[in-house]
């Protein structure tokens, strides 16, 4: 049952199944079938650099963030796809930038560290957006949902194709052998650093489109909401809910997690929260595997 | 005015000493990360405010029962969540690298169980509020009370750390727990009373800081933020350094903002935090700990 074949298949029904939500015509569903995608998105892009090395990155609302602000000042001079092109490239150049010398802190410093950096962005763009006089910024003549929805199906798509693809590749050798061993592995010739500047990059354009996309589905931007490190946190919980390591567990992660957000957000915010933070503790130490892990070992009794 | 300014920076200095005291001795005896640190100046803070609203009791005698009340609690955790895990050394590895997502857990429980309990609305209370004037300087009582605390906490953590061969054996643990256990320490024991007393530290600063600020379901974050850039400064598990620490946060944040903004204030801390890190990981006075 476990083939690559079967698997191929199965995200090949889901994605199908997804690309035909606009046909229910129903604008809710739509809207959550968005947010589906969008943590697909999102989680199989941080999984590709922080579940394969094991450097956890608490802060990926950066790239998110970047990518909406670089959107919503750049449509002043182009069309959309552009502008969403430049979101991508922003995110991906700011983590070129400051990549060396992060990723050379380790462990629980590197956690730490991302989430400090996400954070010290937030704060520059916020000083930023005060200096230019602009506390929030609209946009007018967004495309259709259903465009926007179609593009950030697209995104889930990639994303979950790339993570596929690095679990059986090369790139991802290495990248496992920095997770269990990262002064052997460079000892025995993986470029080590070369391979995370890589995954980080890799990790991080993904995150910066969907956040374009984000503000234009919303229409309206501000730079506290935009960097939220609720995003970061969310990514991170989601990820290991739905397992580390296997391609199938953002999926999973997400599929649950938006379920129980439809059912609990709106009535009651503080539980849905908590029930949230017990489920991660639950997982992190009982379900290390996640629901990967759990769906996999039902599916070979 | 320079004379006040000083006293606020020592003010806010002794009062993150103290919070990163509580987070530097969970980390280093047990090397978990606890983002929930905040939370627990929360608890703190909220068990101050209902025993002086509801039952009229005194925040001196809240105090001793925060203490108690906090430790318990540290207690359960450790129990609950983190003792089978420290006891194998393959799980214990992994339990390290997943303590921020695990506390982060309880952080967000902890938050939303005091917004749904006490409601969002910030909260506070008037108690020894009368000024005093010397030397230039106007303090209320409430801040007096708290450097007068928070400066018995540390000093005291520092002579116990330096005389009291109980002292020892925590900072064995923190240097090296398996060669500590070699010796003969008692290394579950340590570990168990320094998260009680971790989080009983954290109760404590509650207690002092619902004497002088509003409080809210949400007002750990922030400390938990603090505390982090006082512990990564004095480099992670070193404690007398990070006391240290905690006054050089307090002078350059009460001074950086008197000279600039409190916009800056943010990019002041974070800045602080990431340049740390990025440019000394053992922190600025010395070694930290190994993470192992």
């Amino acid at each position: 049952m476990t083939g690559k074949p079967f698997l191929i298949a199965a995200f090949a029904v889901v994605a199908g199944l997804l690309a035909l939500v606009p046909q229910l015509g129903s604008e809710y569903w739509l809207g959550v079938a968005f947010i589906v995608a969008m943590w697909i998105a999102l989680i199989q892009s941080w999984s590709l650099l922080s579940a394969t090395t094991g450097y956890i990155s608490l802060g990926h609302a950066v790239f998110y963030g970047i990518g909406a602000y670089v959107l919503v000042v750049s449509l002043d001079w182009m069309s959309v796809p552009y502008a969403l092109a430049l979101s991508g490239a922003a995110a991906g150049l700011l983590a070129l930038v400051v990549g060396l010398p992060v990723l050379r802190v380790k462990g629980p410093y590197f956690v730490i560290l991302t989430f400090g950096f996400a954070e010290l962005v937030k704060n520059l763009v916020m000083l930023l957006e005060t200096r230019l006089g602009q506390f929030s910024r609209m946009i007018f003549d967004a495309p259709s949902l259903e465009a926007l929805y179609y593009a950030m199906l697209a995104l889930a798509v990639i994303a979950t194709a790339l993570a596929a693809w690095t679990a059986q590749s090369r790139f991802g050798r290495g990248l496992a052998a920095i997770r269990e061993n990262e002064v052997a592995a460079e000892a025995i010739g993986v470029p080590v650093t070369r391979l995370k500047l890589f995954a980080f990059v890799a990790s991080a354009i993904i995150p910066g489109i969907v956040g374009g996309l984000l503000v234009l589905r919303t229409s309206y931007f501000a730079a506290d909401q935009a960097f939220d490190p609720a995003v970061s946190f969310t990514i991170v919980t989601t990820a290991i809910v739905g397992g580390l390591g296997r391609v199938s567990g953002p999926l999973l992660g997400t599929l649950f997690l938006v379920i129980l957000s439809e059912l609990l957000w709106a009535r009651f915010p503080q539980a849905y929260m908590m029930i949230l933070g017990a489920l991660l503790i639950v997982f992190i130490l009982f379900v290390p595997q996640g629901l990967a892990g759990l769906v996999g070992r039902g599916l070979k009794r | 005015m320079f004379q006040q300014l000083l006293f606020a920076a020592v003010v806010s200095g002794a009062l993150y000493a103290l919070v990163a005291l509580g987070l530097n001795l969970v980390y280093g005896s047990l090397r978990l990360l606890n983002i929930a640190h905040g939370d627990l100046v929360m608890i703190g803070a909220y068990t101050a405010f209902w025993s002086f609203t509801l039952l009229g009791i005194s925040p001196v005698v809240s105090l001793a029962t925060t203490t108690v009340l906090c430790a318990a609690f540290g207690f359960l955790v450790y129990v609950v969540l983190l003792k089978r895990q420290l006891g194998s050394p393959a799980l214990a590895q992994r339990l390290e690298a997943n303590s921020l997502i695990i506390f982060y857990g309880l952080s967000v429980i902890l938050q939303n169980g005091a917004s749904l309990a006490f409601s969002a609305t910030s909260r506070g209370y008037q108690f020894l509020d009368g000024v005093h004037s010397f030397a230039g300087v106007s303090a209320t009582g409430s801040m007096l009370l708290l450097l007068g605390v928070a400066a018995a906490i540390t000093l005291g953590a520092l002579a116990f750390l330096r005389f009291h061969v109980a002292g020892w054996s925590l900072l064995a643990v923190i240097e090296r727990k398996d060669a500590a256990a070699v010796v003969g320490v008692n290394v579950e024991r340590v570990q168990m009373i320094s998260i009680c007393a971790g989080f009983a530290i954290a109760g404590v600063a509650g207690v002092l800081v619902s004497m002088t600020q509003q409080i809210t379901p949400f007002m750990g974050f922030p400390f938990t933020i603090a505390a982090f850039v006082v512990v990564i400064m004095g480099g992670l598990g070193n404690i007398a350094a990070g006391i240290a620490a905690g006054f050089v946060l307090g002078f350059v944040e009460t001074f950086g903002v008197a000279l600039t903004s409190a916009t800056y204030r943010s990019i002041l801390i974070y800045g602080i935090f990431v340049g740390v890190l990025l440019l000394r990981p053992q922190g600025l006075f010395g070694k930290a700990v190994q993470a192992r």
